[in-house]
């Protein structure tokens, strides 16, 4: 009998020792989830670019709060406004929690319009919110086109306004500035790259374009110094963020006319405080988006990320919690007729009727 | 505010001060060197085509440095094959074997590389030395040119399909036409109406250049090679002879290197004259000018490896000058490198002179630097280079298909990207079978874009007045006149005898 006992006790040791090896998370069911484990981050974009950057300024500190600290890999997956990126995580990526997505904003807006090629379904991701979300668009023209104030831009006809390619944010705030503004007749030219719109209306290739007001403090200070350009109104986002440089202009919303113009403002606006979204795939377990969620935000409120991301980037963060991330995206207007309508406005067609 | 010129030098070898930059250069040059040695025809086109899914994931000064490295040290180490084997090297290199390769038999191979290094070493000098003058003698017509101007710029490079089609001038527009339609794959930026997609997401920003260059010269080569089972069948001839013989000669024909770089510079500059004529315009000034040529050109004379080897490389430079300043290709090695530029953010053209000129010096610097280190590994490595010339065809295709392979699902991960890569290999190598000219599509899908953009923007901003604006009217006849220059050059060639511009010329086109 004590040989049965020993015999008995030697081989649950044995087993015991054995499953230690073979099946160490269950065998220690309190090790974290993410340790020992490789996160993939996959961007909706090329590598280099600023959006590369404010996701690279944020991952030693994601690394270091993720319970577990797994390692983080990056990926790019560039195309069609992030749709590609959206598409390959809503569709083919596993549910496992160890991969995230960041996207370009259009990601929300391609989804809400309902744009072509569009093969996810927002509302199913989970979101960890965005290094940034303020964004303050100037609607600006050039001092020798003659246009010093609101109402000699509306007193003139067929002004040429350079932007991006159509379905780009910039070119989107141009069409809503010329829209509200109520100016006659504008000729949109867009087919600039980022950087060819700005010697493009100083040589007076074009009259005005929308820009970010960051960008003109950063990398056109020559404009305010020599005073090359009027500008005229402004959108910020979020509604009542009012820019250290550019807080004394008119915000866009004092000029609509009806309920109908402000909400299309609010869909623009919306789209923007969305910033670089930060996505996980479709059925990822609770725990483990909570896990991500709560290293997100502790992320976004280290001061160590701030100073990287400043760094890095040049601007100042301004993150989106996860739980603000997902109220945007719940509040974003659904209207049709105003998503209708802000379509037509976007498009490449004139601009409808006010 | 914009920075001076003598400051942006400054900062643009400032910039290269860096370990991975160099660890780069080193390999383009190993690289280019291996490639140019090589006896199964791979080019510096391929060598791009094959580097370009990689590098363009870099940093852009680290992959500049090893693209021109490569591009530098394959001009200069052309001569391995003329001299040696009597093959015509690349593109540049074919007239260097009409005295290379009798200087190779006579027992003075040795002495015929060493010219040619030496040459090409000035060569290279003196058309980055003509690169670092243009720059700023450009820069005040560069603030005048808009969307318009560039538009005719464009055009004007468009003419260079002259010059890539060859003798077939029906097949060249249709390489160069269904160039531009691939082009049109996608999203219309001005428009935002959906081209060619058929609700595929793959195709919603068009299919990546990288990918169509890769497969348009990367299969048929690899594919040439494992059914041809092509090679060196010829025996080297020894190598012996002194390379500073050689030296001796460059440095006594000084004020010939000095004229057929010249030669090199321009040809690189004139858009429509295309690369394969460099050499034999050079041989050609070198064979009227230089006292005795009429009896001694053609059966060993140095003076006609140094003309053809000093041309071939200052027309990097003259490439350089149109590819950064104005922003069109001269070829498709040029045309790969607008790619890459545009992959990481950079406008070539007046934009990056405003924007970017360290970025232009630092790659003035690389260029020069990378023709020293080229000059240097030539005369080093001339007797193991020598041993690399006879390398078999099977280890060159399966690494072909390696990297080929590897390149193409590098760019973004995207297994249809393997499927692009296929089905347009088939075709190019079905274009070089049934003499389609590739180099004119590639130039219709690069140009395609730029074209349509400037037109529509010129458009959009004058309506049809800006066909009366000055400098348009200045490039519309600079263009014509090119044109017309380079198609009455072309009629005239083909009259003339095989072992002349026209004959060279074929060979050149069958090569591409």
């Amino acid at each position: 009998m004590r040989r049965l006992t020993d015999g008995l006790f030697k081989a649950s040791f044995f087993l015991g020792a054995l499953s230690t090896f073979l099946f160490p998370n269950q065998v220690f069911s309190q090790a974290p989830f993410y340790q020992g484990k490789t996160i993939t981050i996959i961007h909706g974009r090329d590598p280099g670019g600023t959006g590369d950057l404010r996701v690279r300024a944020l991952i030693p500190l994601l690394q270091k709060y993720i319970l577990g600290n797994p390692t983080i890999v990056n990926e790019y997956m560039p195309g069609g406004g992030s749709r590609k990126a959206a598409n390959h995580i809503f569709r083919s990526a596993r549910s496992d929690g160890l991969t995230i997505g960041n996207l370009s904003a259009g990601m929300v807006s391609l989804a809400v319009l309902g744009e072509s090629g569009v093969l996810y379904d927002l509302e199913k991701f989970s979101f960890l919110g965005s290094p940034y979300s303020s964004y303050h668009s100037v609607f600006v023209t050039r001092k020798q086109a003659g246009f010093s104030g609101v109402e000699k831009l509306r007193a003139a006809s067929g002004i040429r306004i350079g932007a991006q390619s159509v379905g780009f944010s910039t070119y989107n705030e141009a069409r809503l500035f010329a829209f509200i503004l109520g100016l006659k007749e504008p000729k949109f030219i867009a087919a600039y790259a980022g950087a060819e719109i700005d010697p493009a209306l100083m040589r007076g290739e074009v009259d005005g374009r929308a820009t970010g007001a960051d960008t003109i403090t950063k990398r056109n200070r020559e404009w305010l110094e020599k005073g090359l350009v009027d500008f005229h109104a402004i959108v910020e986002t979020p509604k009542g963020d009012k820019h250290p440089r550019f807080g004394h202009l008119p915000e866009l919303e004092s000029f609509a006319q009806s309920d109908r113009e402000r909400k299309l403002i609010g869909l623009q606006r919306a789209f923007r405080v969305t910033g670089a979204p930060f996505i996980l795939p479709p059925g990822v377990p609770k725990e483990r988006v909570e896990i991500l969620q709560d290293a997100f935000r502790k992320t976004y409120r280290d001061p160590a990320f701030h100073a990287e991301y400043k760094k890095l980037t040049g601007d100042d963060a301004s993150p989106l919690l996860p739980e603000a991330h997902e109220k945007a995206i719940r509040e974003i207007p659904r209207d049709p007729e105003v998503i209708e309508l802000f379509k037509k406005l976007v498009g490449a067609d004139p601009l409808p009727p006010r | 505010m914009e920075t001076s010129l003598f400051d942006a030098a400054a900062q643009g070898l400032l910039n290269l001060i860096q370990l991975k930059v160099w660890f780069a250069l080193l390999a383009g040059v190993a690289i280019g060197t291996f490639t140019a040695v090589a006896p199964q025809g791979i080019g510096t086109p391929l060598v791009y085509a094959i580097a370009l899914p990689v590098v363009i994931r870099w940093e852009p000064l680290t992959g500049i440095a090893l693209l021109i490295g490569a591009s530098s040290v394959s001009a200069i180490c052309a001569a391995y094959l003329p001299v040696l084997f009597g093959i015509p090297g690349g593109g540049g290199s074919q007239a260097t074997v009409l005295d290379g390769y009798p200087m190779g038999k006579r027992g003075e191979a040795r002495r015929a590389l060493g010219a040619s290094f030496m040459a090409g070493g000035m060569g290279c000098l003196i058309g980055t030395l003509t690169l670092v003058i243009a720059v700023p003698a450009a820069k005040p017509l560069i603030y005048l040119m808009g969307s318009p101007e560039l538009f005719v710029v464009m055009l004007w490079g468009l003419s260079m399909v002259a010059v890539l089609a060859g003798r077939r001038p029906i097949k060249g527009l249709i390489a160069a036409a269904f160039g531009l339609l691939i082009a049109m794959i996608g999203q219309q930026a001005q428009s935002g109406v959906m081209r060619f997609v058929f609700d595929q997401p793959y195709l919603l920003d068009g299919i990546s250049i990288s990918i169509i260059a890769l497969a348009m010269f990367g299969i048929p080569s690899a594919l040439d090679l494992a059914l041809t089972k092509l090679g060196v069948e010829q025996q080297a001839v020894p190598l012996k002879g002194s390379l500073f013989d050689g030296i001796r000669d460059t440095l006594r024909e000084w004020w010939l290197v000095v004229r057929c770089s010249f030669v090199g510079v321009w040809v690189g500059i004139v858009p429509g004259l295309g690369s394969q004529v460099v050499d034999w315009l050079a041989y050609g000034h070198a064979a009227q000018s230089c006292k005795g040529a009429r009896e001694s050109f053609g059966r060993g004379d140095v003076r006609g490896v140094i003309a053809p080897e000093s041309a071939n490389d200052a027309k990097d430079g003259g490439d350089l000058i149109t590819t950064l300043l104005l922003g069109f290709p001269q070829g498709v090695a040029t045309a790969l490198f607008i790619v890459a530029l545009l992959a990481w953010g950079f406008l070539p053209g007046p934009e990056m002179v405003k924007k970017n000129p360290e970025l232009i010096y630092s790659i003035i610097w690389i260029q020069g630097i990378a023709g020293i280190i080229g000059t240097l590994v030539g005369f080093v490595l001339s007797g193991q280079l020598a041993k690399l010339a006879e390398l078999r065809y099977t280890f060159m295709v399966s690494i072909l298909f390696i990297f080929i392979l590897m390149g193409a699902f590098s760019v973004h991960r995207d297994p249809l990207d393997l499927v692009a890569v296929v089905g347009f290999g088939i075709l190019g190598y079905f274009m070089r079978r049934y003499a389609y000219p590739r180099p004119a599509m590639i130039l219709g899908l690069v140009l395609g874009d730029l074209m349509e953009k400037y037109l529509y923007r010129s458009m959009m901003a004058y309506g049809f007045s800006w066909l009366a604006r000055p400098a348009v009217i200045v490039l519309l006849i600079l263009a014509a006149v090119s044109f017309v220059f380079t198609l009455r050059g072309r009629l005239k060639s083909k009259s003339e005898s095989p072992a002349s511009l026209g004959g060279a010329m074929g060979r050149a086109e069958d090569e591409s």
